[in-house]
C-alpha cells in the first residue's frame, strides 16, 4: 500500500511550469546527450543550436517533454512528429507554429513566455540586436531556445559531424539506424569540445549512445551499408 | 401523467443539416468527415441562423454549430401554437437561405430526435414524448458503452429501457444507466436544482478604455471562466449552459447561450467567446447590419464598437458529478501555455497554431493530423490499426507537407522507372532534389509498391516507394507516381 502511494506520487508530473520561473535549473535530456551538454541538461534561459533541422533538434527536447515540459516548434512546417514521438517526445505537449511569418521574432518571444522549450528554425538570419532580445526573453522566462541554424550567442552548439546509415544496401535491406557523431562546443571558460557517437535514430526510432566500434550492429540480415561517404 | 406533463419542458430544436454532424449518428456516415479544424468558421457561418431564431425567442441556446434550441412554451403561446411556431421559424430560416429541420418535444433530447425525424422535422404533442422515443434504438443515446451493452441484454429500444424501473437501471448500469433511463422516459438528463443558489455565480470584467480588438476580451474570458468554474466547484455545482454577455460602448448588450454540461474547460469557454465575437464582427462587416440600431437582444451585430464589459453567467445549475477532460486527455495545458498559444493565434490566425495528432496511414504525411489549438479532433484514420505497407521505424525527421519534385537517374543518365511487376529499370545512381545539383546515390532500397483506394477513383493511388542514401550522408524517402519522382521525407 505504502509503496503504491509512493509510486503514484513519483508518476505525477514532476513539476509545474509556474514553479520554475526563476530561470534556474536544468531541463532533462536523453541519457545519450547528457555528456554533450554542460551540467548534463538544458540550462533554463539558454540558447542551444543543433545544426540544420533534423532529429537532433527533436531529440534535444524529447526527454524534457516526456518529463512534463511543453514544447513549441516554430518555423518548421516539415517537422516529422512521428519521428519525434519515436524519440520519446509526447505529441500531446507539442504545439506547432509552422509559418511564424514576418513577425516571427514577436511570435517566438510570446512562445518563450509560455513554453519550456521552443524549437526554432529562423526564417532568416536575425541581426545581433534581435538575437539579444530573444536571448533576453529566454532568460527572463526561464525557457530554452533550441535553434536549428546559426546563432552566434548560443551557450552550447551541437552538430552532427559524421553520419552513416546501416541496414540498407544496393537494392536490398532498408534504413534501419544511423550512427552519427555529434560534436558539442560551448561558450565560456573551460569548455572543451566534446563529441559522442549516437544512434540517431536507432532501429526503433529512439536516440541512444552508440559505441565507438559498433558499426554494423543494426545491419540486420543485409550486408553493412557500403557508404563511401 | 399529470406530474410528468407538469415537469416537462417544451423545447424546439432547429437543426441545419448542412453543418457536419460530429457524432454522425443520423445515419449518414459519409458526412462525419469533420476533423474539427474549422470550429470557428462553422460557428461564424451559423451566426446568421441564430440571429433569425433569436427574433422569435431571444434566449437561443447553441448546442453546437448547426444545432440550436429555444424554450418553446412562451413563443408558442405568442405565435399561435407550437405547429405555427415551428412553421414560422423554419420558414424564416429558409428565407435566410439555409435548409433546416425543426422539432418540438418534451425535453432537449427528444426535441433533437424530433428535428432529425422526417425531412422538415416533427412536432411531438405534449405528454407523448415517451411514446415517440419508445421506437428509437438505444444507439441514439450517444453513450457508447451502454449502447453496446444494452442490445446484448435484449434491450434494443428506448421503450424497453424506459420500462425498466429507474432505480434498477441506475443500480445496474451506474450513473450512465440512470442518465439513459431518464432520457428514455423523456425527462431532462439531470434534475435541475429547483431553487437558485443565493450567491451570484456570474463573473464579469470591465474594459476601460473599451477594447476594440477581440484579443484582450478572449484573454479575459479565459481568466473569467476559471473564476466561474472555481465558484461553481466551491458550491458543488456544474452548469448546463453558460451565457456570454458582451456590453458595447454604445450601450448595446449582446448575449448568447452555449451548451456547457460541466464539460467545458476554461479554454473551451474562451474559444466560444472568440467564436461569438468573430461571428458578430463578421456579420457586421458582411453588410447585414441593418438591424444594428435595435437596442439589446441578440439580433444586432457588434460592428466596430468597443467592448466595455464581458460577463459569464452560469445557467441552469445541476449537482456536479465529476468532470471529464476529453479534449486534452491528461495533458491539460497550463494557463501560461494556453495564454501564449492564444496570443500567437491572435497574431497569426486561429489555424496557424496547431497540435499534432498521430493518425494512421501509409505515407508519412498522412500519419500526422494538425489540429488548430483549442479545437477537438478525432483522427479519421486511427493510428492503432495495422496499416500494412507503411514504412517501418525509424520515421523520418522531416516530412514535406507537399512533396518535393526530384529526378532520379541511372548510371547512363536515364530516368529510373518501375514496371508493372515492380521491377526497377536500372539501379538509381543520381538524385537531384528540387532542381538542385545531382548527388550520387550510395545505397538504395525498394521499390515497395503501394496501391491504395483503387475502389475510389479520385483518391486512388499507385506508387512505388524507395529509400535513397546520397553521398553526403542524407537519406530520403522517394516515391515514383505517374512517372514522376517526388521526395516525401528526409531522414536523420
Amino acid at each position: 500500500m505504502g509503496t503504491g502511494v509512493a509510486q503514484v506520487i513519483s508518476l505525477a508530473p514532476a513539476r509545474h511550469r509556474d514553479d520554475v520561473l526563476t530561470g534556474e535549473g536544468l531541463l532533462p535530456v536523453l541519457p545519450a546527450l547528457r555528456a554533450l551538454l554542460p551540467g548534463g541538461g538544458l540550462q533554463r534561459g539558454s540558447v542551444v543550436t543543433s545544426g540544420d533541422w533534423g532529429l537532433l533538434a527533436l531529440a534535444l527536447a524529447a526527454e524534457a517533454v516526456a518529463d512534463g515540459a511543453w514544447c513549441a516548434i516554430a518555423g518548421v512546417p516539415a517537422a516529422g512528429m512521428r519521428a519525434a514521438a519515436e524519440a520519446g517526445m509526447d505529441p500531446d505537449r507539442v504545439l506547432l507554429v509552422a509559418e511564424p511569418g514576418p513577425g516571427w521574432p514577436q511570435v517566438v518571444a510570446s512562445l518563450l513566455d509560455g513554453f519550456d522549450i521552443v524549437l526554432l528554425r529562423p526564417p532568416e538570419q536575425p541581426p545581433p540586436q534581435l538575437r539579444r532580445k530573444l536571448e533576453a526573453a529566454a532568460r527572463r522566462y526561464g525557457s530554452v531556445l533550441v535553434v536549428a541554424g546559426e546563432w552566434p550567442g548560443a551557450q552550447s552548439r551541437l552538430l552532427v559531424t559524421e553520419a552513416e546509415w546501416t541496414g540498407i544496401g544496393a537494392g536490398h535491406g532498408r534504413l534501419r539506424a544511423r550512427r552519427a557523431r555529434v560534436a558539442a562546443s560551448g561558450r565560456g571558460a573551460g569548455e572543451r569540445p566534446r563529441s559522442a557517437w549516437l544512434w540517431l535514430p536507432g532501429p526503433d526510432g529512439t536516440v541512444t549512445a552508440a559505441g565507438e566500434a559498433a558499426s554494423g550492429m543494426y545491419s540486420g540480415e543485409s550486408a553493412p551499408l557500403a557508404s563511401s561517404g | 401523467m399529470t406530474s410528468r406533463a407538469a415537469a416537462a419542458r417544451r423545447v424546439l430544436v432547429l437543426r441545419c443539416p448542412d453543418w457536419p454532424d460530429p457524432d454522425g449518428s443520423d445515419g449518414s456516415d459519409g458526412s462525419n468527415g469533420s476533423d474539427g479544424s474549422d470550429g470557428s468558421a462553422a460557428a461564424r457561418a451559423f451566426e446568421p441562423v441564430v440571429a433569425i431564431v433569436g427574433e422569435f425567442c431571444p434566449q437561443v441556446e447553441i448546442l453546437r454549430p448547426g444545432v440550436c434550441a429555444v424554450a418553446a412554451r412562451g413563443p408558442a403561446r405568442y405565435f399561435g401554437g407550437e405547429a405555427e411556431l415551428a412553421r414560422k421559424v423554419a420558414e424564416a430560416v429558409c428565407l435566410g437561405g439555409f435548409t433546416c429541420q425543426a422539432g418540438i418535444a418534451d425535453g432537449l433530447f427528444a426535441a433533437g430526435l424530433a428535428a432529425r425525424s422526417g425531412p422538415t422535422g416533427l412536432l411531438v404533442p405534449p405528454g407523448e414524448t415517451p411514446e415517440f422515443l419508445a421506437g428509437f434504438p438505444v444507439g441514439v443515446l450517444d453513450l457508447p458503452e451502454l449502447c453496446e451493452l444494452l442490445p446484448r441484454l435484449g434491450i434494443e429500444t428506448l421503450g424497453q429501457l424506459a420500462a425498466l424501473p429507474p432505480a434498477e437501471a441506475a443500480s445496474r448500469f451506474g450513473p450512465a444507466g440512470g442518465l439513459a433511463s431518464r432520457l428514455a422516459r423523456g425527462l431532462d438528463p439531470r434534475p435541475l436544482i429547483p431553487r437558485a443558489p443565493a450567491a451570484d455565480l456570474s463573473v464579469q470584467q470591465e474594459f476601460d478604455p473599451p477594447a476594440d480588438q477581440s484579443e484582450p476580451v478572449i484573454f479575459a474570458a479565459k481568466a473569467l471562466a476559471d473564476q466561474m468554474h472555481d465558484r461553481l466547484a466551491a458550491g458543488g455545482y456544474a452548469c448546463v449552459r453558460v451565457q456570454v454577455q458582451v456590453c458595447c460602448e454604445d450601450g448595446r448588450e449582446l448575449s448568447r447561450l452555449w451548451r456547457h454540461d460541466g464539460l467545458l474547460s476554461a479554454l473551451a469557454v474562451a474559444e466560444r467567446v472568440r467564436w461569438q465575437l468573430d461571428g458578430w464582427r463578421g456579420r457586421a462587416s458582411g453588410g447585414q447590419g441593418d438591424d444594428a440600431d435595435e437596442p439589446g437582444g441578440s439580433g444586432s451585430g457588434l460592428g466596430t464598437a468597443g467592448i466595455t464589459l464581458l460577463r459569464l453567467v452560469p445557467d441552469q445549475l445541476v449537482r456536479a458529478t465529476g468532470r471529464q477532460l476529453a479534449l486534452w486527455g491528461d495533458s491539460v495545458p497550463s494557463d501560461r501555455v494556453a495564454r501564449a498559444a492564444i496570443r500567437v493565434q491572435a497574431m497569426l490566425g486561429h489555424a496557424c497554431v496547431t497540435r499534432p495528432v498521430l493518425a494512421g496511414g501509409r505515407s508519412p504525411a498522412e500519419q500526422v493530423l494538425l489540429v488548430p489549438f483549442g479545437d477537438a479532433a478525432v483522427p479519421l484514420r486511427p493510428a492503432d490499426r495495422p496499416w500494412p505497407g507503411q514504412i517501418p521505424a525509424p520515421a523520418p525527421a522531416t516530412v514535406f507537407g507537399s512533396p518535393l519534385a526530384a529526378s532520379v537517374t541511372d548510371g547512363s543518365g536515364q530516368p529510373v522507372s518501375v514496371s508493372g511487376r515492380a521491377q526497377v529499370s536500372a539501379p538509381p545512381a543520381w538524385l537531384s532534389a528540387d532542381g538542385g545539383p545531382a548527388r550520387a546515390v550510395t545505397a538504395w532500397a525498394g521499390p515497395w509498391p503501394v496501391t491504395e483506394r483503387w475502389w475510389d477513383p479520385p483518391h486512388a493511388r499507385r506508387q512505388a516507394r524507395f529509400q535513397l542514401v546520397t553521398e553526403d550522408g542524407s537519406a530520403w524517402l522517394a516515391v515514383l507516381q505517374d512517372g514522376r519522382w517526388l521526395l516525401e521525407a528526409s531522414y536523420g
